[in-house]
């Protein structure tokens, strides 16, 4: 059993019935938002779990294949705002994001890429909340992976500018086996997963750490 | 088609529908069902020395969806006291339990609730009222007002949210959006307006008398999709707007389908590809609905409970329910659509 948390362009039912369609040896349940994947992760009791490295971290895993994209094993995130780029201090600013990590996680994961520990979190279900924080401007600016900002920028007509958060790469997708006894079935069904595949989880191909 | 497979489908998709909208005189009101079988609410248990929020809700499925994210949430910083409000309850029943949960902040879920709150209120002009947050109700804004510390989150689904999702599913473009509303929705129309410019959308008004006929409505319909060349049109969810079948069927079937325009609807029931009205239904997101509003009361907790200078939010995250078949043949598929939608029917 696999659980997979991750912000992807994608609903969670489509990206789980792509990986179980190309992972037929594992069963896969992939979870939107971070109660479910925590939940899931306490009563579940999986044999693998995929997501970023901070996720995995939090939890004290290790990851076994290490997803990569072009040749890197993270990726930079970026502050977005409307109108013009957010300078200078962060101070009392509004920054939106998703919830990867709970209350207390997410707002030192954020505080770490913004290097700031002043800054106002509001933390949103999924990806796609992040653009009607824009629209309502209910936030200054809002934090994501950098891959994730040509579905931003299709999806909207607002005068959207980025900043690229010095110094702030984040590990890309990552499985970490925790049940020993099936890492050779979970790590090669994921090796032999295909190109489209690797790419809707946001890589292009494995390493073994 | 008039088979009677097809005539007892509508039978029932019409209660379905009249259910959905029964006492919904507005884009947003969450009545609460009966809570005959529905299972009963536990609290986490009470710690001492820990703060408390009262959350009074009816108890049935969309508000104990939120609940149970806005708990989740919550509890490690409160302790969490329900109070399941019927139609027996009286404002009296809910002054006892805030009175004996002595709450930090109040969470109150639906118009009936409210009502009863801001009968308590009324009751006790002088006393000192915790603040509220008010959810899953009608028209929050218009309500802030008439409660005294009073914040919340509007349950109506802005339109931008709505126009952004359906140019995210069909290819023809959404550039000049109708809708036609009756004289109580004048405020929430007017504020949809600049949203949606926002994401360069231009609504259409058009505004119908309450007493409204399907033939008026119908003619508002043709003057949007043939006077002003509107891309859509967006339905309100205001039940004297879709009374019955037939007035459905006369105004918003016909002109929708002899103009093939894409029709946004408020409630998932519109969307049936057997019998083609809504393309896309844009839904509230219950579950993300209770993060945010516990985001909403760790902001009040941080700044000292000052209710009265946070204005209500508008609900940001949504569900969508799309005709696929409808899309195909009138509007144009996007090539990645299927992947964002939460519910694709054909």
């Amino acid at each position: 059993m696999v659980h997979v948390f991750l912000q992807l362009d994608a609903k969670s039912s489509a990206v789980e019935r792509t990986l179980q369609e190309h992972l037929p040896e594992l069963a896969v349940t992939v979870f939107g938002r971070f109660r479910d994947f925590e939940e899931g992760l306490s009563n579940g009791h999986p044999d693998a779990v995929v997501s970023i490295t901070p996720v995995l971290e939090q939890r004290g895993k290790t990851a076994s294949l290490q997803g990569q994209r072009g040749g890197r094993s993270t990726e930079p995130y970026v502050l977005v705002s409307v109108n013009q780029p957010l300078e200078g201090s962060l101070a009392g600013k509004t920054i939106g994001v998703v919830d990867l990590l709970g209350r207390d996680g997410t707002q030192t994961f954020l505080n770490g890429l913004l290097k700031a520990t002043d800054v106002k979190i509001k933390r949103v279900a999924k990806i796609e909340d992040l653009l009607p924080l824009l629209e309502f401007s209910a936030a200054d600016g809002v934090v994501l992976p950098s891959s994730m900002l040509a579905w931003l920028l299709e999806r909207t007509r607002l005068a959207i500018k980025t900043k690229e958060l010095a110094g702030a790469s984040v590990g890309l997708s990552a499985v970490a086996v925790l049940n020993p006894a099936v890492r050779d079935v979970v790590v090669k069904s994921f090796q032999k997963l295909d190109a489209p595949t690797k790419r809707l989880l946001g890589i292009d191909s494995w390493s073994v750490p | 088609m008039i088979g009677g497979k097809n005539m007892n489908w509508r039978v029932a998709w019409l209660a379905a529908l009249l259910l959905c909208l029964a006492g919904c005189a507005t884009t947003g009101s969450e009545q609460g069902a009966s809570t005959q079988g529905a299972a009963a609410i536990v609290d986490p248990p009470v710690r001492t020395g820990v703060p408390a929020l009262l959350i009074a809700m009816p108890n049935s499925p969309n508000f104990v969806e939120v609940r149970k994210s806005l708990v989740s949430e919550v509890q490690k910083n409160f302790n969490i006291h329900t109070f399941t409000v019927g139609p027996e309850t009286r404002d009296a029943d809910l002054a006892a339990s805030i009175q004996a949960a002595n709450p930090v902040c109040v969470v109150l879920m639906n118009n009936a609730t409210i009502n009863l709150y801001r009968q308590y209120q009324t009751a006790n002009p002088i006393a000192k009222m915790p603040p509220s947050v008010l959810l899953m109700a009608s028209f929050v804004e218009e309500l802030q007002s008439q409660i005294r510390r009073a914040t919340g989150i509007a349950y109506e689904v802005p339109g931008v949210t709505a126009f952004v999702r359906l140019r995210s599913v069909i290819t023809t473009p959404i550039n000049r959006v109708g809708v036609i509303y009756r004289p109580v929705f004048r405020n929430f129309v007017e504020r949809q307006k600049s949203l949606a410019a926002r994401e360069h959308v231009e609504i259409i008004s058009v505004s119908v008398p309450n007493d409204v006929t399907a033939a008026g409505l119908r003619e508002a319909l043709h003057s949007l999709a043939n006077g002003h060349k509107v891309d859509a049109v967006w339905m309100l969810n205001d039940n004297a707007m879709v009374r019955d079948e037939e007035f459905v069927d006369d105004a918003w079937r016909a002109e929708v389908t002899e103009a093939k325009l894409p029709l946004i609807v408020g409630v998932s029931n519109f969307v049936e590809p057997s019998f083609p009205l809504g393309t896309l239904a844009v839904v509230p997101d219950h579950e993300a609905l209770g993060l945010q509003a516990a985001n909403l009361i760790f902001d009040l907790s941080d700044n000292d409970w000052q209710v009265e200078s946070h204005p209500v939010e508008l609900p940001l995250s949504v569900k969508t329910v799309v005709d696929i078949r409808l899309v195909r043949a009138n509007f144009g598929l996007q090539p990645d659509a299927l992947r964002h939608i939460d519910k694709a029917l054909e």
